[in-house]
């Protein structure tokens, strides 16, 4: 007769076990050979040299950013896929296959639903399986041209001095190191964190992940003051190098779909979408929340011609004002500023809490004030900064 | 579900029937002091199993859940997209999409409910019947009664998705035209290979059970009622499906056992996404390891009066 613990040993072992197997696989794998040291410049030069242009992965990106939560429940297909703001909140993951500079394609995995984005050299589809609905943009031909100098500004300077230079500029306001390397999808990388100079801002710390022996960024992740878990990130979680199946480059849209004909815009933005994402799969709504890339903000400055914000502050206290509106009716071809777009997203009307002097929209990175009188307040400072430059004026 | 089932009607024939059963597996022609085979025994296992009205009942339910949807799509206007379940608005074009639609719909609810019934009826239904002594006095042993009575909740884990899935293929093609389907990636794969993803997702559903199916054993092993292992095993599965979506909880979100069983769209795009499945496998195979050997400890060391 067998002792009755002996026959609970099993209902003990195996929880043991697999706790066991968890915490090993948790543990940091071994340490591997350290990558040789770089100084930021030369982590910066590698980036603009890298050539890794035909690969396919899958993107996490997950976001802390206090947004409220979209809950998903049930055999429905997530909520909101059309909202912008729904790419802000909680995970989501998306596969990228991109072959060379001219076809390219992401599918945005939600839930019981897809967002695809497929290029083919001029051709251009946006699909999304929720509403079955389906875009086509035709490229302009020299497009692809445009995205390669776009990617790489080569002709003007080697990267090398490209990276020098963004350094000097970036100096003033930023502190830019190499911090010890880590692992995204199992490839050993360079970690270069940018550390903002200023107490004010809310941005804590931004850390790119540069692969060790190609260059290419696997991952963003973007810190904000006081908050333990990373307020955005986006992270290759596979990689595999190397062209995808090319069929996957086909695409035509499936019966029953309602197609829309998009006009080329003025300036291909799509082109521009797609090299980004190439790069770190920056996502667009980031982008109009303020992300701090200078570039994207000067582009959204243009948008609204005649109608100039207003900026104070410098670095990464600058807060961008915006008048009360009326250029976005004056230029239709240029789409609704991306602000209004945002502002009338249901989700984040939703988020937007009555303060003194207006409304506000307050995330862990950006905060947004929308006086009564119709200006906008868009900065990475706290929200008295932001009142006290509306009242300025 | 079926109330003819009740135990004051149903005792002495099934208690006959299982008398039945034992002394064919110990009859002289089979040899008789060897144990009886597995095989023959997870073949009366799953023959009792079988028919039983209530779980002929359950399966019926279980194909009448496409045939409601098709009708209904068929005899009311069209469904505009991105309203009631995915892929509803799609049936009306391509008849494939009744499977995919009724197999999404049955997972919260009406799957888990079967398992629950099976599942939380597998050793507490021989108890409550007083006939698992009669199965013990048999020379099988208790380790192999349960496992073949976790083989025979595995197989019907198996048909109950598949009754869904072959269900709605039929009325699919019965009142909608059928032709070439648009996965949620937006490519167009031909009906044959949607078929065989409808199958795929069968078995990522039968595959999701399995941890349900262990942890209903081990609750029907702790009781004599095996009404309450049953209403026990459902309760559990909408507990973790609730909990699920709680924000706040999100570490422990991973492990719940019906973290991923909507995670079968990954089947559904192009190429297929097979992590998921992966993922989702291997932590039923951790629910079943855990309650399995909970079921062995209890089980073993139960004094059998019933």
């Amino acid at each position: 007769m067998t002792a009755t613990w002996l026959r609970w040993t099993p209902a003990v072992a195996v929880p043991a076990v697999i706790a066991a197997g968890v915490l090993a696989g948790s543990l940091p794998a071994s340490a591997r050979d350290p990558l040789p040291e770089k100084t930021p410049a030369q982590v910066l030069a590698m980036i603009g040299q890298h050539q890794t242009k035909s690969f396919s992965g899958t993107v996490e990106q997950s976001s802390e950013l206090g947004l409220p939560d979209v809950p998903q429940v049930g055999p429905t297909s997530g909520a909101g896929t059309g909202s912008l703001a729904e790419l802000l909140t909680g995970p989501h993951s998306a596969r990228v296959y991109v072959d060379g500079p001219s076809r390219a394609r992401i599918q945005v995995m939600d839930r019981m639903a897809e967002r695809d984005a497929v290029r083919q050299g001029n051709e251009l589809w946006l699909y999304n399986s929720k509403d079955n609905t389906a875009t086509h943009v035709t490229l302009p031909a020299n497009a692809s041209k445009e995205s390669r100098s776009h990617d790489m500004p080569a002709g003007v300077a080697t990267p090398e001095e490209l990276a020098a230079k963004m350094l000097d500029k970036l100096d003033g306001s930023t502190e830019v190191a190499v911090a010890e390397d880590t692992e995204v999808a199992g490839r050993t990388a360079y970690n270069l964190v940018l550390t903002p100079r200023s107490d004010v801002t809310l941005v804590g710390s931004v850390a790119v992940a540069v692969d060790g022996e190609n260059g290419m960024p696997l991952s963003v992740e973007v810190r904000a003051r006081g908050q333990q878990e990373p307020a955005f990130r986006t992270a290759f979680s596979t990689l595999t190098l190397g062209a995808p199946d090319a069929s996957l480059f086909n695409f035509s849209p499936p019966p029953g779909a309602s197609v829309k004909e998009l006009a080329v815009p003025a300036k291909p933005s799509g082109t521009r979408d797609l090299a980004d994402r190439n790069r770190t799969r920056s996502n667009p709504a980031d982008r109009d929340l303020g992300s701090k890339d200078q570039s994207e903000k000067d582009s959204a400055h243009k948008d609204l011609r005649g109608h100039a914000p207003t900026v104070t502050g410098s670095g990464w206290e600058r807060i961008v004002g915006i008048p009360a509106h009326s250029a976005s009716a004056r230029s239709p071809e240029s789409g609704k500023q991306p602000v209004d777009r945002l502002l009338n997203d249901p989700l984040l009307r939703q988020a937007t809490v009555t303060v003194e002097g207006g409304r506000a929209i307050s995330t862990s990175l950006v905060n947004v004030l929308l006086t009564d009188d119709g200006r906008t307040f868009v900065g990475s400072v706290p929200l008295e900064r932001l009142q006290a430059a509306a009242a300025a004026r | 579900m079926s109330h003819s089932d009740g135990p004051a009607v149903q005792e002495p024939r099934a208690q006959q029937a299982e008398m039945q059963r034992l002394t064919v597996q110990n009859s002289p022609v089979a040899g008789t002091t060897r144990r009886p085979s597995s095989v023959s025994l997870l073949g009366s296992e799953l023959k009792q199993l079988f028919r039983r009205r209530r779980t002929q009942a359950m399966l019926l339910a279980l194909a009448a859940i496409p045939v409601v949807i098709a009708v209904v799509v068929r005899v009311s206007s069209a469904v505009p997209p991105g309203r009631g379940p995915a892929f509803l608005d799609r049936i009306s074009q391509n008849g494939l999409f009744v499977a995919v639609t009724a197999m999404l719909v049955s997972v919260p609810l009406f799957l888990p409910l079967t398992i629950g019934v099976v599942a939380g009826d597998t050793i507490a239904g021989e108890a409550g019947l007083g006939t698992l002594r009669y199965l013990l006095v048999a020379p099988a042993g208790r380790v192999r009664l349960l496992l073949v009575k976790y083989a025979g909740a595995a197989v019907f884990c198996i048909s109950a998705p598949l009754a869904v899935a072959l269900a709605g293929a039929g009325i699919g093609w019965a009142l909608f035209p059928v032709g070439p389907v648009a996965l949620l990636s937006g490519d167009l794969v031909e009906p044959d290979e949607a078929l065989v993803r409808m199958l795929l997702i069968a078995a990522y559903q039968a595959v999701s059970l399995l941890g349900l199916s262990a942890i209903g054993l081990f609750l029907s092993t702790l009781t004599d009622v095996p009404v309450g292992a049953m209403a026990a095993t459902i309760v559990l599965s909408v507990v973790s499906q609730v909990l699920d979506q709680l924000p706040q909880l999100e570490w422990l979100h991973p492990w719940l056992f019906t973290h991923y069983w909507f995670g079968f769209a990954d089947l559904l795009r192009q190429p297929i996404g097979w992590d998921s499945f992966g993922d989702n496998a291997l932590l039923q195979a951790g629910y079943i390891a855990v309650f399995g050997a909970l079921a062995y400890g209890r089980f073993v060391s139960k004094d059998v009066l019933s």
